[in-house]
């Protein structure tokens, strides 16, 4: 009894300590949400994808490949890459969860996400397990709830270009990318996959010059950048 | 349309998985080589900007795609917007709505 007393502590301990993410976590599933309605897929298929793939980046990123009629394997694969530094999370978290009744991991697993990640590894690391699940339901609760308010405005707006919407998918990529640059070489690595996937763009259709752009310039950074400090 | 879009959901939430499960349920002792952490973290870095970049500098026809790179193309300025308010940390959902604004208002002008 008393176990499950301390888990439900720090369960809501983690809740608590990611109330300050909800009102953004919020905003950003009523963004997708809503452009992701505009962009032409259905209220069942948002909020499937926001459950079945919970990972806003990379949802962001497949509605206007599916809008534009991208190929199912470039989306997927993607969506993959984008989603690879959960490896890195999971990492992280393994050894919390060592003692942890194993029949839950695989559903604990699909609730890893950056910002529960980082209010658990915050407070204390290795992270304290029940609290990084207890942040996972702040953080998928208010992200569910803002794509379904999204999914209510998004049908309310008629002609996405004339208010500019069209313009909302790259600015969020944008403002996410440059949310994540900290110092010089980050800024350059940016700009040079930036660069690199524009040239691609223009001789290559369809979108590989994601992957193409992302990988290479990635797997480059990691190579002549000092690993110690990772 | 709406199978190859559940395709997608599907085929999207199970490579989802693949990179949220595998090390957590089998219980990785150690940590990734530190290479490969580095390598981990610069993929967004690196495809964010990838995907952004090209969605802004490049009008694609159907005859073809040129760079759209002229100071009377709404988007660049929606851009610059976005790198100067989120440089500055300003609330996503604020920086977002600004550039949106931003491109509508030239366009309204132009």
């Amino acid at each position: 009894m008393t176990q499950i007393g301390t888990a439900g502590r720090r369960v809501r301990e983690g809740l608590v300590a990611s109330l300050a993410l909800v009102p953004s976590v919020f905003v950003y599933g009523t963004v997708f949400g809503g452009l992701a309605v505009q962009a032409g897929l259905r209220a069942i298929e948002v909020l499937g994808m926001s459950l079945l793939v919970f990972a806003g980046a990379s949802q962001f990123m497949a509605v206007p490949m599916i809008a534009a009629g991208a190929s199912p394997l470039a989306i997927v694969l993607t969506t993959y890459i984008v989603n690879m530094r959960h490896y890195l999370m999971a990492a992280t978290l393994a050894p919390a969860f060592a003692t942890f009744p194993r029949a839950w991991l695989p559903l604990v697993a699909h609730g890893i996400n950056d910002e529960s990640f980082a209010v658990a590894v915050a407070r204390q690391n290795p992270p304290d397990p029940w609290v990084f699940i207890g942040s996972v339901l702040a953080v998928s609760g208010s992200f569910i709830a803002g794509v379904t308010v999204g999914i209510g405005l998004g049908g309310l707006v008629a002609d996405p270009a004339r208010w500019g919407l069209d313009f909302a998918f790259p600015a969020v990529f944008l403002a996410l990318a440059v949310s994540q640059l900290h110092g010089r070489a980050d800024r350059l690595v940016a700009l040079a996959s930036g660069a690199l996937a524009v040239l691609i763009a223009l001789w290559m259709p369809g979108n590989w010059h994601i992957i193409v752009a992302g990988v290479i310039v990635s797997a480059v950074a990691a190579l002549v950048r000092d690993a110690e400090g990772a | 349309m709406s199978g190859r879009i559940w395709l997608v959901i599907v085929g999207m939430a199970v490579v989802t998985y693949l990179t949220r499960a595998p090390l957590l349920l089998f219980l990785a002792r150690r940590p990734l080589p530190p290479r490969l952490r580095l390598w981990l973290r610069m993929i967004p870095l690196a495809v964010l900007p990838a995907l952004a970049l090209p969605l802004i500098l490049v009008a694609r026809a159907p005859d073809g795609a040129r760079a759209a790179l002229g100071l009377g193309h709404p988007p660049l300025w929606g851009a610059i917007v976005v790198v100067v308010l989120a440089s500055l940390r300003v609330n996503f959902l604020a920086t977002v709505a600004a550039a949106v604004a931003t491109v509508a208002v030239l366009r309204a002008l132009g």
